[in-house]
């Protein structure tokens, strides 16, 4: 499955929901934030959320700051 | 009345939360993530602010978050990057589910140079995010006008600038601070420019509810010792507030009883 991740082309190797494609990108779960297509999406959602074709995805992530 | 007692009845109430310390602290510029903790830790502040960034997909980004929730602090997260309202309605919401609050500072600073808040599109976002149940702290320009339209969409404090972020020229907006403090009904948190720990206490003893201080803090030569210096500056300047400080007079007023008492021996 072929998706963008903050603007970089990926090739999933299998169907994954959102937790499934953090853990996949070795990203923590903890102080990231996700968006699909520019909606941002709940952390009590990232189990059910299943990633699709071509989706677009944003990763975020708390760092320091004033 | 003790202090200890004056401020036991003295507790700050933000939204839903309660605070025991004035001082608010960022966690942006510290040298290494171990000072960034104890220098927290020194400060005892209760409420640390937050940024939120792009994942970059090559590096792992330090985790500094986990230090900061085991030391039982509150986050802020901030929406520094959003240049107009809906990018920082945008980034709040990112926050809340990053950071599991729905506290926001709000900021919105099209201008890279001075970092000046914008405060039309900072008052259209404040009413969209409270509407959505966010907890707003809008950072804003020391403009009483504003910040009364900010309390009216329902922020739950304001935090008007005392000079531009990160500058360290302390307190050049009081004037029109004291217009502010003495017209809201929202908590005033002094934010940016607060260079050393004297324009803390001028803030405090100028009635603001709290202050915000990073940068100061962050790039002292002793970031731990310069924490506990401002935290000692704000309560400080809260007790000298709650003491009620004496007015100023163009003339001089004597301290000692003029009696003439020489005046009979000569």
């Amino acid at each position: 499955m072929k998706i963008q991740v903050n603007e970089q082309a990926l090739t999933l190797p299998s169907a994954m929901n959102i937790e499934q494609l953090l853990t996949h990108l070795e990203k923590p779960l903890m102080g990231s934030a996700v968006a699909v297509n520019m909606q941002v999406i709940n952390r009590s959602e990232w189990n059910q959320y299943d990633i699709n074709e071509g989706d677009n995805i944003s990763l975020f992530q708390a760092i320091a700051g004033g | 009345m003790l202090f200890e007692e004056m401020i036991k009845n003295d507790q700050l109430v933000i939204g839903d939360k309660q605070f025991e310390s004035r001082l608010f602290t960022g966690t942006g510029k510290f040298n290494d993530q171990q000072t960034m903790v104890a220098a927290l830790k020194a400060s005892r502040s209760e409420l640390v602010t937050m940024a939120l960034k792009r994942v970059d997909m090559q590096h792992r980004d330090d985790d500094i978050l986990a230090p900061l929730i085991k030391n039982g602090m509150n986050l802020l997260p901030n929406t520094s990057g959003a240049r107009n309202a809906k990018e920082a309605v945008f980034a709040a919401e990112l926050a809340r589910e990053a950071l599991q609050t729905n506290w926001v500072k709000l900021e919105i600073h099209p201008d890279p140079k001075y970092l000046l808040p914008d405060p039309i599109e900072t008052l259209k976002a404040a009413e969209v995010l409270a509407s959505k149940g966010f907890v707003v702290l809008p950072y804003v320009h020391a403009d009483p006008v504003l910040c009364k339209h900010l309390e009216s969409v329902g922020c739950a404090a304001v935090m008007p600038l005392g000079a531009p972020i990160g500058s360290n020229k302390g307190i050049k907006t009081a004037e029109f601070l004291e217009i502010i403090i003495e017209q809201a009904n929202v908590p005033v948190i002094v934010d940016a420019g607060l260079g050393s720990p004297s324009h803390a206490a001028l803030a405090m003893e100028m009635g603001a509810d709290a202050v915000l201080v990073n940068t100061a803090i962050a790039v002292a030569g002793n970031p731990v010792a310069m924490s506990e210096a401002f935290a000692k500056a704000v309560q400080a300047g809260r007790q000298a507030y709650l003491s009620g400080l004496g007015g100023q007079s163009t003339e001089a007023v004597a301290s000692s009883p003029l009696t003439a008492f020489l005046e009979a021996s000569l």
